[in-house]
């Protein structure tokens, strides 16, 4: 299997066929990255094509010394969903109805159990709004250890903070949390 | 030195990813045994880590790729058309589709032939019905003359060589048989020959009916020839 930073350079030297491999290959990750941050599905659409247009329009500055290119995938994803929340902060008039009231977002996740949706592999549909409660720093660095499963060094050449922030984003990230969900009334499995 | 809530809180995720050893860890565990707020907490936080690492990766949405690539290749139109139809055409290079088509075509140049077109002066008169049907039914009749000589041929060689062969060592050349009709013309003489002759001079008599026979439908196919 070919290379990302071979494609990149395939890329840009035109081949149309190279483009569509690394679209193929990182559109799985960026949209679940986007959906977990944002909750939504067609949000996380939306974001994720403004992501791969983005990387296509810099992919000249994408430097392989730097780190994987998934790595700076996932950064250019990071700073549009930061972007896309600073933008759409001032249109959440609603925070604080949201607060009393648990947003659910998927029917189904909620219909069934949490034994039985773990089995299933679902994340409940409150954890995901619990996730959306956070602020976006704390949001962030959960989303890319624990539902992303990235190595802690990644999320700091992702996030351009200290290692020892990354850690300390994390582990606050899951207390918040933790005590949000409480509040919503959901108790732990 | 007594734990905090404070430390508890911070050396959460240490100890919950194993990185807290020995003194600490004993310190951090008698704590929460203890207390009646980090108890719960370090519970709940343990589950919701475990329940957000073994969820599933989403599917990506149908067509997000598409829309990502219609996006960001731009006009890719008229290309996909182009690349669509080499696509198509390199999925028609199997050989099943090659005896196929090969196949078709055959049949549609006999046809074309048969209709009589002429190759070299196509005229749009030589389609009409009346001039496909009058040159088919020419080529057929012609054909059919063809063969029917051909194998008249055949057969009246095959006979002659087949019954020389088997009679010549046996037959005794008799002048006067290898003519029937002036035999008839005694009318005594035709009982004696049939009774008397020998064996012989009978197969002689057959082998001379047998070739007027035969070449009494040389007129026949001479009439049918178009040659």
């Amino acid at each position: 299997m070919e290379q990302d930073a071979q494609l990149v350079q395939r890329c840009l030297q035109g081949d149309g066929s190279a483009w569509e491999e690394l679209v193929r290959r990182h559109t799985r990750r960026v949209y679940n990255v986007c959906y977990r941050f944002v909750g939504n599905r067609t949000e996380a659409e939306d974001i994720s094509q403004e992501v791969f247009l983005r990387v296509y329009r810099t992919l000249a500055s994408y430097r392989s010394a730097h780190g994987g290119f998934a790595t700076w995938m996932t950064s250019v994803t990071r700073n549009l969903l930061i972007d896309h929340y600073r933008r759409t902060k001032r249109d959440r008039i609603t925070d604080s109805l949201d607060d009393a009231m648990p947003v659910v977002e998927t029917k189904e996740s909620v219909a069934r159990r949490p034994d039985e949706q773990a089995l299933l592999g679902e994340l409940s549909g409150q954890v995901q709004a619990g996730l959306t409660r956070l602020s976006p720093e704390l949001r962030e660095a959960v989303v890319l250890r624990d539902l992303q499963q990235l190595e802690y060094a990644e999320i700091q050449q992702v996030l351009g903070v200290p290692e020892g922030t990354v850690k300390s984003r994390i582990n606050r990230g899951r207390i918040e949390l933790a005590r949000i969900l409480q509040q919503m009334g959901v108790r732990p499995s | 030195m007594t734990w905090t809530c404070d430390q508890t809180e911070a050396r959460l995720s240490d100890y919950l990813e194993g990185l807290l050893q020995g003194a600490e860890r004993a310190e951090f565990e008698a704590h929460v045994h203890e207390c009646a707020e980090c108890g719960p907490l370090v519970e709940s936080v343990r589950s919701l880590m475990s329940q957000m690492q073994a969820a599933e990766p989403l599917d990506v949405p149908p067509q997000l790729i598409r829309k990502i690539l219609d996006q960001t290749l731009g006009p890719r139109e008229h290309e996909t058309f182009w690349q669509r139809l080499k696509n198509f055409a390199a999925g028609l290079a199997t050989p099943r589709f090659a005896y196929g088509a090969a196949s078709v075509m055959a049949t549609l140049f006999i046809l074309v032939s048969a209709s009589g077109v002429s190759w070299r002066k196509p005229k749009l008169a030589d389609l009409s019905p009346s001039t496909v049907m009058n040159n088919v039914s020419r080529g057929a009749h012609r054909s059919y003359a063809h063969a029917v000589k051909y194998v008249s041929d055949l057969r009246v060689v095959y006979e002659i060589q087949s019954r020389l062969r088997q009679d010549e060592n046996q037959l005794q050349p008799v002048p006067e048989e290898t003519a029937p009709k002036s035999n008839q013309n005694k009318p005594n003489s035709n009982d004696d020959h049939s009774r008397t002759q020998p064996k012989q001079q009978n197969r002689a008599n057959e082998l001379a009916r047998q070739v007027e026979m035969l070449a009494a439908e040389f007129p026949v196919v001479m009439e049918r020839s178009y040659r």
